[in-house]
């Protein structure tokens, strides 16, 4: 293990050493002798191994300026739910066993792209190790993380299947509704098609001089006396058999 | 100029400083979100002119890595932040069976940054999500201390290049902070963007001049001795800023990434501070380094899996 005994190193001396400082004193205590280890431990700040655990995080949290509130973080948000079940799923491999480590559907939470409302751009590389994550050839620590259980992944094929039928009922349910707006759209069409063949054709024989009486009748008003022959009208709307017939050709028969 | 492929996405990339042409690179595939990481070591052909890069070793490792840097004390060393949380110190001289020589696990969250002490070479700092710092050295088997006191993520940690003992971290809390590893809390809190900040870097030649980057597209460079106002305000990535360096060489030049896709340079104290942009990359640049040895050499590396080596004034894809 070639750490630790480094050789004397033969660095080249960097630009900036060979530069005097440019500013004026620094309000830093001139540097100490020695090795970092002696250095720190002289100090009395030497604090060997200590692991932080993520839970009181907030509580050493000394600000001394940081006014602003400092924004959630994903696995804030989300993660709580998760904890027991990133705890005893993914963390045998890792060792750390913090709770919703892994716990995160806002893994992309804050897109990188927009301009960065305190989304946090380190939520990026988070959940590495899957439940598969670690089976690495390469990986010289510790067994891979062992699959899920059986109601796990149970649920999980369950979860797929009712995903599956529900997103084809709604493909069904929306295949229906564009095949009746598009019945609907045809019917009308249809309809509308006919009554401008009609249009066109009363023009046309209009121009032909056909002249079709009938029209002169259906054009009375509502309180003007209808023809001398015009007591069906008294009944009502209801039009007496054969009156569309006149409207063609001039087969005289309904009135006059 | 030389252009390489990985088959995963680019995170980070380090030249090394013991050899003109080394070059470290981090990647994670599936963009980091999901599934395995790999450290490539790679060096550059002096006269292969394109595709003049050769990997000299990579180092496959479970889970992806974020951050990556040389060892300032051994040619060889390298340690890398990976996203369970470890760190994992590499051997390029040994054989990947032998590697990773040394792995260290003390972050309960995704490791984000690595950083080697340039000036007393023996130790080194890592940041992580679990809003911790740890300071390491290889004469101890356990960090030597945690540095906790951000409420947010630290994506960011920068040894300062002309102290031993002082280091500035960059936190999602939107603040800076700036430590000495003899003293038992921070020295100083900039507040310096209204969102999250994803990067700071010291200034070489100026000990109180540090420059972050944040979510909210601009680059602020800070006299720690006077932090109301910033001494320059940079704009002109249209997203976020994954990661900024200062210059070597030039005292006022600073190269910036972005999730635009572009890699900027800037002269902070020029009345037009934008000196290049290189849109090279197809997807999100998020690593770049700038050369100590090669002046004007640069390397960018980013989500379109691909790393480029240029010199400043050239087109990278030449």
């Amino acid at each position: 293990m070639g750490s630790n005994s480094p050789p004397p190193g033969n660095l080249p001396p960097k630009p900036w050493e060979r530069a005097g400082t440019t500013s004026g004193p620094a309000p830093f205590k001139p540097p100490s002798s020695g090795s970092t280890s002696d250095v720190v431990e002289a100090s009395g700040t030497a604090k060997p191994g200590e692991i932080v655990p993520t839970a009181d995080r907030n509580v050493t949290a000394n600000s001394t300026t940081l006014a602003r509130p400092v924004p959630p973080r994903p696995w804030q948000n989300y993660g709580t739910s998760y904890g027991g079940y990133g705890s005893n799923m993914y963390n045998s491999g890792y060792g750390s066993g913090i709770g919703g480590m892994y716990g995160g559907s806002g893994m992309y939470g804050g897109s990188m792209y927009n301009s960065g409302l305190g989304g946090p751009m380190g939520g990026y590389g988070m959940g590495m190790g899957g439940p598969y994550g670690n089976q690495d050839p390469n990986n010289p620590y510790g067994p891979p993380s062992s699959p899920p259980g059986f109601w796990m992944s149970f649920l999980r094929v369950m979860q797929g299947v009712v995903n599956f039928f529900g997103r084809i009922s709604i493909l069904i349910d929306q295949n229906t509704q564009a095949f009746h707006m598009f019945m609907t759209a045809l019917l009308q069409l249809f309809d509308r098609s006919g009554m401008l063949y009609g249009e066109l054709a009363r023009f046309v024989l209009r121009i032909l001089g056909i002249r079709t009486k009938t029209r002169k009748q259906q054009q009375l008003g509502p309180g003007e006396l209808p023809a001398p022959a015009g007591q069906q009208y008294l009944e009502g709307p209801k039009a007496p058999s054969g009156a569309w017939d006149s409207v063609w050709g001039n087969d005289v028969k309904g009135s006059d | 100029m030389p252009v390489f492929k990985t088959p995963f996405s680019g995170y980070a990339v380090r030249f090394s400083p013991f050899y003109e042409g080394r070059l470290l690179v981090a990647t994670s595939q599936n963009f980091g979100i999901l599934g395995n990481g790999r450290l490539h070591v790679l060096d550059l052909l002096p006269s292969a002119g394109a595709a003049g890069i050769s990997e000299v070793a990579a180092f496959d490792t479970a889970d992806g890595v974020y951050d990556c840097c040389w060892s300032e004390s051994h040619d060889s060393l390298a340690v890398s932040a990976v996203a369970d949380g470890s760190l994992k110190l590499w051997d390029a001289s040994l054989p990947p069976s032998a590697n990773p020589v040394r792995s260290f696990r003390e972050h309960s969250r995704e490791a984000h940054s690595v950083d080697w002490n340039p000036v007393r070479r023996d130790s080194f700092l890592s940041a992580s999500w679990d809003d911790s710092l740890k300071l390491w050295t290889l004469d101890r088997p356990a960090s030597l201390r945690t540095f906790r006191e951000h409420s947010y993520c630290v994506y960011s940690v920068v040894w300062s290049p002309r102290h031993a003992d002082v280091f500035a971290s960059a936190s999602g809390d939107r603040t800076v902070r700036v430590w000495d590893v003899r003293e038992p809390v921070s020295t100083l809190v900039i507040p310096a963007h209204d969102h999250e900040i994803l990067s700071c870097d010291w200034n070489k030649y100026d000990e109180c001049c540090l420059a972050t980057a944040s979510v909210d597209k601009t680059i602020r460079v800070w006299d720690i001795r006077a932090t109301r106002a910033p001494l320059a305000n940079l704009a002109g990535h249209g997203y976020a800023v994954r990661r900024i360096r200062f210059s070597p060489h030039r005292e006022s030049v600073l190269l910036s990434c972005s999730y635009d896709m572009t890699v900027c340079m800037w002269d902070y104290r020029a009345e037009d501070a934008l000196i290049a942009r290189y849109d090279h990359h197809t997807e999100f640049a998020v690593g770049i380094d700038m050369s100590v040895l090669v002046e004007g050499l640069i390397a960018s590396t980013g989500w379109d899996e691909f790393v480029y080596v240029w010199q400043h004034g050239t087109d990278p894809r030449a």
